[in-house]
């Protein structure tokens, strides 16, 4: 009856454009939420080394194959570059200057042996435990960083020579060596892989253990650096491309492909999710504006009802509960949409070539339930100070 | 329980001359279970004296007391015990619900305190000849079936005291005296006291006490 009275006799139109305008804010706001995320864990876990990283070279052109510029970086290039606001990191990717073989030592795979081309790769660029990521001489093996391709090769010989081929983690349990040597010497160390990549083409390694190769088996020639590993921030890609251009840098298309692709549709995913809280923000004030006239309306009701005896407290909650239920209806449905946008998103995703996770992302809901709570608490703070008003 | 009006004075009244007799600006004590007629002519504060003694209004100088406390010290829920319990009142703008029917009107009350079946309503509304009106919206009934309404649900709750602001304005001779009666039989079954304003006709009601304005 306390309903009938209190919300039989109301202005139906605006409360309608007040949900609309909810539910499509509430709709938004989780599907960018979730896509925002989405694009960013997009690639995370495929590959060992981080997000948002490039290695790069310069490009070579005429003048620098007849040795009138070089394709070197000097410290203070790197320095320079460091300075950026959307660079993360920039490290230099050592390389060997000796002799280094990498050779298969387990029973259980047939012999393999090749001369390898090996890199070094800061720990600050990798998804793994840094500790996992060092070595010292008189430790029982260096850790490597293989490229997949280099697995497709072993692969390739294993099925030639009619043995079965070798997952990924069967490949980090097999035992392999590296045999560093120059005119005085030579040296067998265990190695283990502890990862793969499909960034970079040479075996990697700690600079720890390369410095002791460099150190104790050079050729006795410089050890330049060509490349360099750089980490962009998320959704500035544009400006790490930009920068490349400038100078005449270059790096695996793959790589800029997906970067340029997570950047332009975070950024869109960032620009409606700002859209979104504004259309949260708003319907939610219409939504309380609307409580407000409504209680403006039943003045009369509400102080009729104090004065035979209601308690205030039973007339908030009459009023702060039809609100709190209508906008549970909103987020529900919001809710609902989202899981329809969803499919249907995904799909356009893989079709577009971007797999992303298929899974719920818990920030998405948190988002939801905490703009529920803030209106929750924004409802009862109105029809509390309403009520009173009348008392 | 006693109430007390130890030297009150409305603000919107005190540019006025009262009188020595006046219960404004004067101690007045109203014992537990007094029948009483507050006599005024129009203007001099009757709905005043109600809602400030119902602590509807607190623009006054002075101090109500119940039973010794102070009323502008109660807190929300002190006043809605004692407007389910203690004290019942009459408005007189009647203070209905015109969008709710007879029968509403009276369970909206009623339900607070669960005084009366819904059969015994119907025969109070048979007692004021209105009980036809049971399904109809309020705000078509007549002004004097909107008082005889409003006289019922206010009788509706437990209560000490009954104040009634002009209650039967609009009602003939007849109808006022079945109104009486009924809430003769009520503060007596209660033995609680009442305060009746009127325009100068005590209705022939018997009183204990008379307060002038």
């Amino acid at each position: 009856m306390l309903n009938k009275l209190l919300f039989k006799n109301q202005d139906k139109k605006q409360l309608t454009i007040a949900i609309i305008g909810a539910f499509m804010g509430i709709t938004f706001l989780i599907t960018s939420i979730h896509y925002i995320i989405k694009v960013n864990e997009f690639g995370k876990g495929a590959d060992i080394l981080g997000p948002n990283t490039l290695i790069v070279q310069k490009k070579v052109t005429n003048a620098s194959s007849l040795n009138l510029t070089k394709t070197d970086f000097s410290i203070h290039e790197l320095e320079k570059m460091r300075k950026e606001p959307f660079i993360v990191e920039v490290q230099p990717v050592l390389s060997n200057n000796f002799s280094v073989s990498f050779e298969t030592s387990d029973p259980l795979v047939p012999y393999f042996r090749s001369d390898v081309f090996i890199q070094t790769v800061d720990k600050k660029f990798l998804d793994v435990k840094t500790s996992d990521w060092d070595w010292k001489p008189g430790d029982k093996y260096v850790p490597m960083i293989m490229p997949r391709e280099f697995l497709v090769m072993l692969n390739t010989f294993m099925s030639s020579s009619g043995i079965p081929q070798i997952s990924d983690d069967i490949a980090k349990q097999v035992k392999f060596k590296f045999k560093l040597k120059n005119d005085k010497g030579e040296e067998k160390v265990d190695v283990r892989i502890i990862g793969f990549t499909n960034e970079v083409s040479s075996l990697l390694v700690p600079a720890s253990f390369m410095k002791y190769g460099n150190d104790k088996y050079s050729d006795g020639t410089d050890n330049k650096i060509t490349q360099i590993m750089i980490s962009g921030k998320e959704s500035e890609f544009g400006l790490v491309e930009d920068l490349l251009n400038k100078k005449g840098l270059e790096s695996k298309n793959a790589q800029m492909v997906v970067g340029r692709l997570k950047s332009v549709v975070g950024t869109l995913f960032i620009v409606v999710l700002g859209i979104s809280i504004i259309a949260v923000l708003a319907s939610g004030l219409v939504l309380i504006q609307y409580m407000q006239l409504l209680m403006s309306r039943n003045a009369y009701e509400v102080r009729t009802l104090l004065r035979i005896g209601y308690n205030p407290k039973d007339i908030i909650r009459s009023f702060f509960v039809y609100f709190v239920k209508i906008f549970g209806l909103v987020a529900g449905l919001g809710f609902i949409v989202f899981i329809v946008f969803k499919f249907f998103l995904d799909s356009m995703f893989d079709s577009g070539g971007l797999y992303i996770d298929k899974g719920m992302t818990i920030i998405s809901i948190v988002s939801l339930l905490l703009a529920y709570a803030v209106f929750t608490v924004a409802s009862y703070n109105t029809a509390k100070k309403g009520i009173f008003r009348q008392f | 329980m006693d109430i007390i009006l130890d030297r009150i004075m409305p603000v919107p009244l005190a540019s006025i001359q009262h009188g020595s007799d006046s219960i404004w600006g004067n101690f007045v004590e109203m014992k537990a279970g007094k029948h009483i007629l507050l006599n005024a002519s129009s203007g001099k504060g009757k709905s005043t004296f109600t809602m400030t003694t119902f602590g509807l209004r607190n623009d006054y100088d002075g101090k109500i007391t119940y039973d010794g406390k102070d009323i502008k010290e109660f807190s929300p829920d002190d006043w809605t015990k004692i407007r389910q319990r203690q004290i019942a009142v009459i408005f007189q703008d009647l203070q209905l619900f015109p969008t709710l029917t007879v029968a509403e009107n009276l369970f909206i009350k009623n339900k607070l305190t669960d005084t009366y079946s819904e059969q015994e309503l119907l025969q109070m509304l048979q007692q004021l000849e209105i009980d036809n009106k049971w399904g109809q919206k309020c705000g078509l009934l007549s002004m004097g079936q909107q008082q005889r309404l409003a006289i019922i649900r206010s009788l509706c709750q437990p209560f000490e005291w009954l104040i009634m602001d002009e209650p039967f304005s609009h009602l003939d001779i007849e109808n006022t005296n079945r109104c009486l009666k009924m809430i003769d039989q009520r503060c007596r079954e209660l033995n609680a006291g009442f305060v009746l304003t009127t325009l100068g006709d005590s209705h022939g009601y018997q009183y204990d006490q008379e307060l002038k304005l």
